[in-house]
C-alpha cells in the first residue's frame, strides 16, 4: 500500500488537475488499474480535501459575494435610484462615463496620479523603514509601533481634522517649510498642493504593509546572510542576493495589495473633503465619485457601471502583475 | 546550502581570527546609537500629527478653526468629561465594548477561515484550484459600496437587521481575500520537504495543516489577527447599515455622533473619543507585535 | 432592540377604535387606511414605534425629554429612537428604502420629501389630519409643505426663511456699521467692499460670493415673478439668466468676498462661522450653529433681510427646516400619528428644543417655546419679512440636493478661477439634463 502511495506522490503533477487519463488499453490489467486507481484516489483525496478545507470560504464566495457581484453588473446596464425598480438601459451608463462626464474623467486622472505615485512612495518607506527595524531587536518595539500608529487612525474623522491642521495656512507644514524660505500658504485649500497632501496621507499610513514586510524578512533565515557574509558579500549584496529574492513573495503581496487599495481610496479623501471631493474637484478619487454618485445622488445604476470599469482595470492590472511574477517572485517552499 | 557547511565556515571563523574586541564593540554601539538617532527623528517626524491630535483634545471645540498651533489657547478637560458621559444615555464603555466583542469575534473567525482556505489555494492541488484562486482574488477588486446594498437586502430577508450576524458571520466565511492571500503567500515559502517528510511519515492534509503549517505561519497570523482586529474596530459602513439601535453601536459610529455638521460640530469631543477609541487597539498592537520578532521559519530548517 | 410587535386580530382593535368617540371629529373617512376607524386612537394597546432622527449628542438629550413628556400622557407607546449624523441618516434610509423597511417616524429633511413619497414609501397622512393630528395650531401654509402631488405626507415641525446674518463684534473691531437689509444687489456688494477694505488686513471680509448658492439665485428669480423649478420639474430659467447671474456676481470674486482658498481649509464650516467673515447669506436657524462655531466670546448676532431685486418683490418664502413623516409600512399608524402630532404641536416639545429646529411652526409649539436672545431674534425676523414672503416654491424636485452641491461646487471652482462663467453654465445644465432624466 505504502508504496503504491509513494509512487503516486512522487510523480511530477505540475500541472493543476492531477489525473492524466492515459491507461493504455492494453497491458496487464491488474498492475496499471491499481496504479491508476491509486492515482485516481489521490485525486479523489486531493479534491476532497481541497473543498473540505475551502468549505467556509466556498460558502462565503457563493453567498455574500458572488451573488452581489453579479446583481452589481446587472445594475451597471440599468438607471436605479434605490427606490423603483431598475430601468434597463444597454450601455448608456458606460457611454456617458466617457463622453459626457468631465467629472469622471478627472477623477480617472487623479486616481491614476494618486496610484502611480503614492504606491511606489508608500512602498519603498515601509520596506526602508521595516529593514532599518528589523537591524535590531532590542528597542524596536516601541519604534514598531509609534510607526504604526498613524495606520490606526485609519479612517476616522480624527484623521481629516489633524490632516487638515497639519497643512493649514499657518500650519506646522507651512511653517516649517517657510523656515526654509518656501512659503505654500495652506495645502488644504490649494488646488494645486491638495492631491500631494492625500499622498503624503498614504505614505504617512505606511504601517501596514510595513508589518508585511517586518514579517517576510523575519522569515528569512540568519544562515542565509551568515553564508553571504563568509562569501564577503558587502550590505548591497546581501540585500540584493539574499533579501530581496527571499522577501520577493512579500514584496509581490504588497504592491499588488496596495495597488489595488490605491485604486479605492475612499474614506480618507471622503472625510476630509468633508464629501465634497475637495477644491475644484482634486479629492474627487474615483470611489469617492462612484460613492457621490451612487448614494447622495440616487444613481445607483451610473455608480455600478463605474464600479465594473475600475473591477476590469484593476483585474488587468493584477492579471499583469501575477505573469510577471513568475520571472523574479521565489517562493522557498517550491522550486523553481 | 546545508547548515553543516555553515557550522563549518563559523567554527573556521572562530579559530583563525581572534575578534579584535574593543573595535568591533566600539563599532557596533557607534551603529547602534546611529540606528536609534535615525529612527528617533523619523518617529518624530512621523508622530508629530498625533502628538498634536492629542494635545488638541484638551481645546476647546471652538479653537478647531481658529488655532491651528501645538498649544491650545484655552486648555480645558471638558472634551474628555463630556464623551465619558456617553451619547443618548449611552454611557462610552458601552461603545467599547461593543467594539470589542465584534473585533475579537472577527479575529477569530478569520484566522479559522482564512488559513483552512491559504492551505486549500497553496497546498492541496484540487480541481479548479486556479479558476477558485482566481475569483477569490476577484473578490478584493470590487468597491463595497457596489455590493453592499445586495448583501444588505439579503439580510434583511433572514431578518438579521439589527444584530451583530452580518458584522461577524462574513469573517467565518473568509470573505476577506487580503488575509487568504496574505497567508496564501506565507505557505508557499514553507519548503515542501516538511510537507513529504510528514506525509511519508503517514499524515494527511490535515495533521500536516495542523501540525506543520499552522505553526511555521505565525507571524502571518500573528499579522492577521493584528490587522482583523484593527479593521473591524475601525469599521464603519457594516456598523452604520447593519445596526439599529443606539446601544449596540461600536466605536465609530459613536465617533460620528458628536461632529454633525448641521448642528454644532464638536470637535473637541470627536478629537477625545477618537484617541480614547484609538487606545484599545494601540495597546492590542503594541502587544501582539512583540510575536513578530521570532524568526519561526528558521527553526523549521535546521536539523 | 425592536421588540417583536404583538398582533392583535383587527376587529378587537376596531371594536375599541370605534367606541373611542371622544377621538373621533371625522375628517369623512377619505381614502386612507382603512376607512373610519384608521383616524382613532386606542390607548389600551401597548405599542413600540421606531424613532429616527439626525442630529448630535445634544439634539438626542432633548428627543430624550421629549419622548419622556409623551410617555406622561402616553404610558402605552414605547419608542425607540435612534439618531445619526446627517449623511449617514440618509445612507441608511436608502438602504432602508431598497430593502424595505423604514422606521414608523422619521424626521425628514424637505430635499427627500418628493423622492419617498412618489415611491410610495411614505403614509398619507390625510385621513389622521384634524382628529388625531391637530391642525388648528398650523396655518395654511404650513399644511401646505408638506404635500406632494396633492397627498400630505410630511408635516413641517418648524420653518426658516432665507437671511443675513452679520458679527456685531467683527464689524466694530474694523470699524464698519452694519448693513441695513434689503436694498440692491449692487448696494450690498458696495457695502461687502468697504468693510474689505477695511478688514482684510486683519484677515477679515466682507462676506462670501452669493453666486455659490442656488437659494440666492432662486431669490432673484423669484423677484422676477418666475420660480427654480415648477412641480413638473421644469427649470424656470435658461443658460441667458444663469450666465446673466454669475458674470454680475463676478466682480465680487475679484478682491471683494473671502478668498476661496481661506474657504476651503475651514469647509464644512463657512467663513462666518470662524469669524473671518462679518456677512453672510444663509438660512435663519443656523445663527444657534455660528453662536457654537464661534466660540464664548462672540455673544450675538445681526440678523437682516436679503438685498432684493425689486422692491415690493415677494422673493421670500418659508421653507420647512426639517418634517416629520410616517413610514408607508409602519403597523401602528394611529399611534405613529399620535407621536407626530406631540412632536409637532406639543408646547412642552416647544419648551424642550427651542429653536434648535428652527421656528416652530405650530402656535402651540411656539408659544410654549420659551425664546429670548437669538431665538426671539429670529422670531421677530420673520414677522418683519411678512410683506416679502410669497407662496412657497413646490415640494424640491427629486435630485434638488444633487443640483444644490453641483451649484456649490461649480461656485468654488468660479472661485478658484479654475472655470469660466460659459464652462459653469454648461456643466450645470448638463447635470440638470443627467438628473431630470433619472
Amino acid at each position: 500500500m505504502t508504496i503504491e502511495n509513494t509512487a503516486a506522490v512522487t510523480q511530477p503533477t505540475t500541472a493543476g488537475p492531477a489525473g492524466d487519463g492515459s491507461a493504455p488499453a492494453v497491458s496487464p490489467r491488474i498492475r496499471r488499474a491499481s496504479v491508476s486507481t491509486g492515482r485516481q484516489r489521490a485525486n479523489r483525496r486531493e479534491n476532497v480535501a481541497g473543498y473540505g478545507f475551502l468549505l467556509p470560504w466556498l460558502i462565503g464566495f457563493l453567498g455574500l459575494t458572488l451573488g452581489p457581484m453579479i446583481y452589481s453588473l446587472y445594475l451597471s446596464f440599468t438607471k436605479y435610484n434605490l427606490f423603483a425598480a431598475p430601468k434597463f438601459v444597454g450601455f448608456d451608463n458606460y457611454i456617458r462615463m466617457f463622453t459626457e462626464d468631465p467629472q469622471y474623467m478627472q477623477s480617472v486622472q487623479i486616481t491614476l496620479v494618486y496610484v502611480l505615485v503614492g504606491t511606489p512612495v508608500k512602498l519603498a518607506a515601509a520596506l526602508g523603514i521595516a529593514m532599518l527595524l528589523n537591524y535590531r531587536n532590542k528597542g524596536s518595539g516601541f519604534f514598531r509601533s509609534s510607526f504604526y500608529a498613524p495606520s490606526l487612525i485609519g479612517a476616522s474623522v480624527s484623521v481629516a481634522i489633524v490632516w487638515r491642521a497639519m497643512f493649514s495656512g499657518g500650519g506646522p507644514v507651512d511653517t516649517s517649510l517657510s523656515f526654509f524660505g518656501i512659503n505654500l500658504g495652506g495645502w488644504v485649500g490649494n488646488v494645486a498642493l491638495v492631491l500631494p497632501m492625500m499622498i503624503l496621507l498614504a505614505v504617512w499610513q505606511f504601517g501596514a504593509p510595513m508589518v508585511i514586510f517586518l514579517a517576510g524578512l523575519k522569515q528569512v533565515p540568519q544562515e542565509l546572510y551568515e553564508a553571504a557574509e563568509v562569501d564577503g558579500a558587502g550590505p548591497f549584496r546581501k540585500f540584493r542576493s539574499v533579501t530581496l529574492p527571499m522577501l520577493s513573495s512579500v514584496i509581490f503581496f504588497n504592491l499588488l495589495l496596495e495597488t489595488i487599495h490605491a485604486f479605492q481610496v475612499f474614506a480618507s479623501a471622503y472625510i476630509i473633503s468633508n464629501g465634497s471631493g475637495g477644491p475644484a474637484g482634486m479629492t474627487n478619487f474615483y470611489t469617492v465619485y462612484l460613492y457621490k454618485r451612487g448614494f447622495a445622488d440616487g444613481q445607483m445604476g451610473y455608480a455600478a457601471a463605474m464600479a465594473w470599469v475600475l473591477v476590469i482595470v484593476v483585474a488587468i492590472i493584477a492579471f499583469i502583475l501575477f505573469r510577471t511574477s513568475n520571472r523574479w517572485v521565489h517562493y522557498a517552499g517550491e522550486s523553481k | 546550502m546545508s547548515t553543516i557547511e555553515v557550522d563549518q565556515a563559523e567554527a573556521f571563523q572562530v579559530q583563525t581570527q581572534p575578534a579584535p574586541r574593543r573595535r568591533t564593540i566600539k563599532r557596533k554601539t557607534v551603529n547602534t546609537i546611529i540606528w536609534f538617532v535615525v529612527l528617533a527623528s523619523i518617529t518624530a517626524v512621523i508622530l508629530y500629527p498625533l502628538l498634536w491630535l492629542v494635545v488638541s483634545s484638551f481645546k476647546p471645540s471652538s479653537e478647531f478653526g481658529q488655532n491651528p498651533g501645538l498649544i491650545p489657547d484655552n486648555p480645558t478637560i471638558n472634551n474628555y468629561i463630556k464623551v465619558v458621559e456617553g451619547i443618548g444615555g449611552i454611557p462610552l464603555w458601552r461603545f467599547f465594548a461593543n467594539s470589542l466583542l465584534i473585533a475579537l469575534s472577527a479575529v477569530v473567525g478569520i484566522l479559522i477561515s482564512a488559513s483552512l482556505a491559504a492551505y486549500a489555494f497553496a497546498r492541496v492541488k484540487f480541481k479548479g484550484v486556479g479558476i477558485l484562486f482566481a475569483c477569490m482574488i476577484g473578490t478584493m477588486l470590487l468597491p463595497i459600496h457596489v455590493i453592499i446594498i445586495p448583501q444588505y437586502i439579503m439580510f434583511q430577508k433572514l431578518e438579521l437587521i439589527d444584530t451583530y450576524v452580518p458584522l461577524i458571520l462574513p469573517k467565518f466565511l473568509a470573505t476577506e481575500a487580503f488575509f487568504v492571500f496574505l497567508m496564501v503567500q506565507f505557505i508557499r515559502n514553507i519548503p515542501r520537504e516538511l510537507d513529504e517528510a510528514a506525509r511519508i511519515d503517514g499524515a494527511g492534509h490535515l495533521r500536516i495543516f495542523f501540525s506543520i503549517i499552522v505553526p511555521l505561519i505565525k507571524p502571518a497570523m500573528i499579522t492577521s489577527a493584528i490587522f482583523a482586529f484593527i479593521w473591524s474596530w475601525n469599521d464603519f459602513l457594516g456598523p452604520l447599515l447593519y445596526l439599529n439601535s443606539p446601544e449596540k453601536y461600536p466605536l465609530p459610529i459613536a465617533l460620528r455622533l458628536y461632529n454633525d455638521a448641521s448642528s454644532t460640530s464638536d470637535y473637541g469631543a470627536t478629537v477625545a473619543v477618537s484617541l480614547l477609541a484609538l487606545l484599545p487597539i494601540l495597546i492590542f498592537f503594541v502587544v501582539f507585535q512583540r510575536f513578530l520578532v521570532d524568526g519561526v521559519a528558521t527553526q523549521g530548517l535546521k536539523g | 432592540m425592536f421588540k417583536s410587535h404583538k398582533r392583535r386580530a383587527f376587529s378587537v382593535a376596531a371594536i375599541l377604535m370605534t367606541s373611542a368617540l371622544a377621538l373621533s371629529a371625522c375628517s369623512g373617512g377619505s381614502g386612507g387606511a382603512g376607512g373610519d376607524t384608521a383616524s382613532t386612537y386606542d390607548p389600551d394597546e401597548k405599542v413600540t414605534l421606531n424613532l429616527a432622527f439626525w442630529g448630535n449628542d445634544v439634539r438626542a438629550a432633548f428627543y430624550d425629554e421629549a419622548i419622556a413628556a409623551f410617555n406622561e400622557e402616553y404610558p402605552n407607546i414605547t419608542v425607540n429612537s435612534s439618531f445619526l449624523g446627517f449623511p449617514e441618516f440618509w445612507e441608511k434610509r436608502q438602504t432602508e428604502a431598497a430593502g424595505g423597511g423604514l422606521p414608523d417616524v422619521m424626521q425628514f429633511d424637505y430635499s427627500y420629501m418628493r423622492q419617498y413619497s412618489e415611491n410610495g414609501l411614505l403614509l398619507d397622512l390625510d385621513p389622521y389630519l384634524g382628529n388625531i393630528i391637530d391642525t388648528e395650531p398650523l396655518s395654511e401654509n404650513i399644511l401646505g409643505i408638506g404635500v406632494v402631488d396633492g397627498v400630505t405626507t410630511g408635516i413641517p415641525t418648524s420653518t426658516n426663511a432665507w437671511a443675513m446674518y452679520q458679527n456685531p463684534k467683527l464689524l466694530d473691531q474694523i470699524g464698519v456699521e452694519a448693513y441695513e437689509g434689503g436694498g440692491s444687489w449692487d448696494d450690498y456688494a458696495e457695502w461687502m467692499q468697504t468693510a474689505t477694505d477695511a478688514g482684510e488686513a486683519s484677515g477679515i471680509y466682507g462676506g462670501s460670493d452669493w453666486g455659490g448658492r442656488i437659494q440666492n439665485f432662486e431669490l432673484q428669480l423669484r423677484a422676477e415673478g418666475s420660480f427654480l423649478f415648477s412641480e413638473d420639474a421644469e427649470p424656470g430659467f435658461d443658460e441667458a439668466d444663469l450666465t446673466k447671474f454669475w458674470e454680475e456676481s463676478a466682480p465680487l470674486r475679484d478682491g471683494v468676498v473671502i478668498p476661496q482658498q481661506r474657504l476651503e481649509e475651514v469647509y464644512p464650516l463657512a467663513g462666518f462661522d470662524t469669524a473671518q467673515t462679518v456677512s453672510e447669506l444663509t438660512w435663519d436657524n443656523f445663527g444657534a450653529a455660528y453662536l457654537g462655531g464661534l466660540g464664548e466670546s462672540y455673544t450675538e448676532l445681526g440678523l437682516v433681510a436679503p438685498p432684493v431685486t425689486k422692491e415690493g418683490a415677494k422673493d421670500l418664502y418659508l421653507k420647512p427646516s426639517m418634517l416629520h413623516t410616517i413610514s408607508a409600512k409602519t403597523e401602528h399608524p394611529e399611534a405613529a400619528a399620535t407621536l407626530v402630532n406631540f412632536l409637532i404641536n406639543s408646547p412642552e416639545v416647544g419648551a424642550i428644543f427651542g429653536t434648535s429646529r428652527g421656528l416652530p411652526a405650530s402656535e402651540t409649539q411656539l408659544e410654549g417655546a420659551k425664546l429670548d436672545g437669538l431665538d426671539a431674534q429670529i422670531r421677530d425676523y420673520e414677522e418683519s419679512i411678512a410683506d416679502r414672503l410669497g407662496d412657497a416654491p413646490p415640494v424640491p424636485i427629486i435630485g434638488a440636493g444633487t443640483l444644490e452641491e453641483k451649484f456649490r461646487q461649480i461656485g468654488t471652482e468660479l472661485g478658484f478661477g479654475t472655470m469660466t462663467v460659459d464652462e459653469a453654465v454648461d456643466q450645470f445644465f448638463n447635470e440638470m439634463d443627467v438628473v431630470l432624466n433619472q
